[in-house]
């Protein structure tokens, strides 16, 4: 037994955050208060340079923590360094990026404790960045935990507003209550097939036909509900509403963009890495959820008169669209699962925060966030406008918005190749159903408003607001302009 | 009783033994008693001393900070038992000792944190 070498370059992205987290913590600690500034700052600064080992990796196929081969089974390594994870950390870390630019005018002009702020959103961070290259299921739940766990916190970071606090204490029950099933069903496989390695757990369900079936089948409903409430999927989504109101909106933008991409790596890479030998389970009952998820999302979306609310509904339903490739999975076709699922979660990510930069913007002279007072905004500012009414129409899949639309053919094309035609059909009514509401929106931008023009109409963008949105913005062009680039991220 | 449902068997009987004993004995043991209610029968047994104050008692909030505190030294000594049976066995040499130290440099930037925000200082 000795001990075992570490690929420093591979744990690169997630140890990088991790020690910048704890310096974060320890400046905020010691800087005199005048200088709290500079936390921000440097916190942005580190997440682009925890993005610089991407360049290296990408490409480039790293194992690391690994266990020898013993008996029938093959080497095989928790961390895993491939196409999909340097696609997720990447939107993981660019994400987390526009969030943060996004919150230092927000800490700047609140009560929130900046130090604190910085340093849970960074550790939230790094989980998901393990996340994305976890190959076992301790390594999984453990991540998954690590992206949660200081989640509530800064949900109930506005300590003198009640609406937050509630936030916090839903987010929390629901999470606490979603990883004890997880870990329930996830104790049940390590129980049957005695491996934690996903490619272990799927080797001994291939060799073993005569493992008790029933057990297993309840583990990966039991896991998937675990999954389920971290994604919003329909029934586990009511806490997704509330949560976002009640948080700072840039922290409603990270739930809602990277701590979702990380349940989605998680669920998608549990159900076809671990049991591609039970997609005839899970297959169909992710089909259902989805078609839940998304017609849900979508009908209650349509009666919402705040945006954030109105932006979680989407998110609900932008969930559906993108569980319909694991619904899909047939039993010859689980290596399309991934791309598809990927590409979508590429595109729903630039998408979302697009909307939600405007959406944060909007707030900071309006804290109410009604849709009503985006009535005349592309009159009086044209810039952001254009970029909420372009996000809008990428998540309603409608041309100028070729993101949304190339994202959602990827999506479609898994049920109707896979022969679930029915999903196919829901999923095309509910896209007729968000354009309503997306593009309702977006007409609103351009109408004239309805009351006297109001004198605090023009938004002094500042240059870290100014800098999230031309992230966002470009994002969505340039992969409106260029698509193959989402299409054939994962090859 | 064997096979992968007959342990849950097992577990049901045992269950079931344990529902009728209790049930048995507080059955037998109210039927062979006198029943005489009233007067200091009512008091909380307290160990034979007369009960002081309510049932409900309160700590002070600030044991709740030292609880968290607590916390970190807690988790620090789950690691260090099991490392400690290891760490000067052939194999692991200064690089385990230094990972070790690393450990406890994270859970001491607790400590640091809570100390320069005052929370140690008992008001």
């Amino acid at each position: 037994m000795t001990i075992q070498s570490v690929d420093y370059l591979a744990i690169a992205p997630p140890l990088a955050v991790a020690v910048l987290a704890i310096l974060v913590l320890l400046l905020d600690a010691f800087l005199p208060a005048r200088r709290r500034a500079l936390v921000g700052l440097l916190s942005t600064f580190g997440l682009v340079a925890a993005a610089l080992p991407l360049l290296w990796l990408g490409g480039d196929h790293r194992r690391t923590f690994c266990v020898p081969a013993t008996g029938q089974l093959a080497r095989s390594c928790s961390y895993v360094v491939d196409d999909f994870t340097v696609v997720f950390q990447s939107v993981v870390l660019g994400g987390a990026v526009v969030v943060m630019l996004l919150s230092l005018d927000t800490l700047r002009d609140s009560r929130l404790p900046s130090g604190e702020y910085c340093f849970l959103l960074l550790s939230s961070v790094a989980g998901a960045l393990t996340l994305a290259a976890g190959r076992d299921v301790v390594i999984l739940v453990v991540a998954l935990e690590v992206v949660s766990l200081p989640a509530f916190a800064l949900v109930g970071l506005r300590r003198y507003d009640g609406r937050s606090s509630e936030a916090a204490l839903k987010l929390f029950l629901v999470s606490v209550v979603s990883t004890a099933v997880m870990l329930f069903g996830l104790s049940l496989v390590y129980g049957v097939t005695g491996q934690v390695h996903l490619s272990r757990i799927a080797a001994v369900l291939r060799a073993n036909p005569d493992l008790p079936r029933p057990v297993l089948v309840v583990a990966v409903t039991l896991a998937i509900a675990g999954f389920g409430f971290k994604v919003a999927a329909v029934p586990f989504h009511f806490w997704a509403p509330d949560t976002y109101e009640g948080a700072p909106v840039p922290v409603a933008a990270y739930l809602s963009v990277v701590s979702k991409a990380a349940g989605f790596a998680g669920l998608a890479l549990l159900l076809t890495r671990g049991f591609p030998s039970y997609a005839d389970v899970w297959a169909p009952a992710m089909a259902v959820l989805a078609a839940l998820t998304m017609t849900l999302g979508n009908l209650v979306a349509l009666r919402q008169s705040n945006a954030v609310r109105l932006l979680a509904w989407s998110s609900i339903a932008q969930s559906g669209y993108m569980l319909v490739p694991l619904g899909a999975a047939g039993k010859g076709a689980i290596d399309s699962v991934l791309p598809a699922t990927v590409a979508y979660v590429l595109a729903y990510a630039v998408m979302n925060l697009g909307a939600f930069s405007v959406v944060t913007l909007v707030g900071r002279r309006r804290p109410d966030n009604l849709l009503s007072d985006y009535a005349g905004l592309g009159r009086a500012e044209p810039l952001p406008a254009f970029a909420l009414a372009f996000a809008l129409a990428c998540l309603a899949g409608l041309p100028p918005g070729l993101l949304g639309l190339f994202a959602k053919v990827v999506v479609f094309q898994a049920p109707v190749e896979q022969g679930t035609g029915w999903l196919a059909v829901v999923m095309a009514i509910n896209v007729v159903i968000g354009l309503y509401y997306y593009l309702a929106w977006a007409a609103r931008l351009y109408a004239r408003p309805g009351s006297a023009p109001d004198p605090a109409r023009t938004y002094r963008v500042s240059w870290s607001d100014g800098l999230a949105l031309g992230i966002s913005l470009g994002a969505a062009l340039w992969f409106s302009v260029l698509p193959r680039l989402i299409l054939e991220a994962l090859g | 009783m064997d096979g992968f449902y007959g342990g849950y068997g097992l577990v049901g009987l045992l269950l079931l033994v344990g529902v009728l004993f209790v049930t048995v004995a507080f059955v037998a043991n109210g039927l062979l008693r006198p029943t005489v209610p009233g007067g200091d029968k009512t008091v909380t047994y307290e160990c034979g001393v007369d009960p002081v104050g309510e049932g409900w008692a309160q700590n002070h909030i600030r044991y709740y900070v030292f609880a968290y505190l607590y916390v970190v030294f807690a988790v620090d000594a789950i690691y260090l038992f099991p490392w400690a049976t290891v760490f000067a066995a052939p194999g692991f040499g200064a690089a385990t000792l230094v990972e070790m130290f690393v450990f406890i440099g994270f859970l001491a930037v607790g400590l640091l944190y809570a100390w320069k925000k005052g929370v140690l200082s008992w008001v």
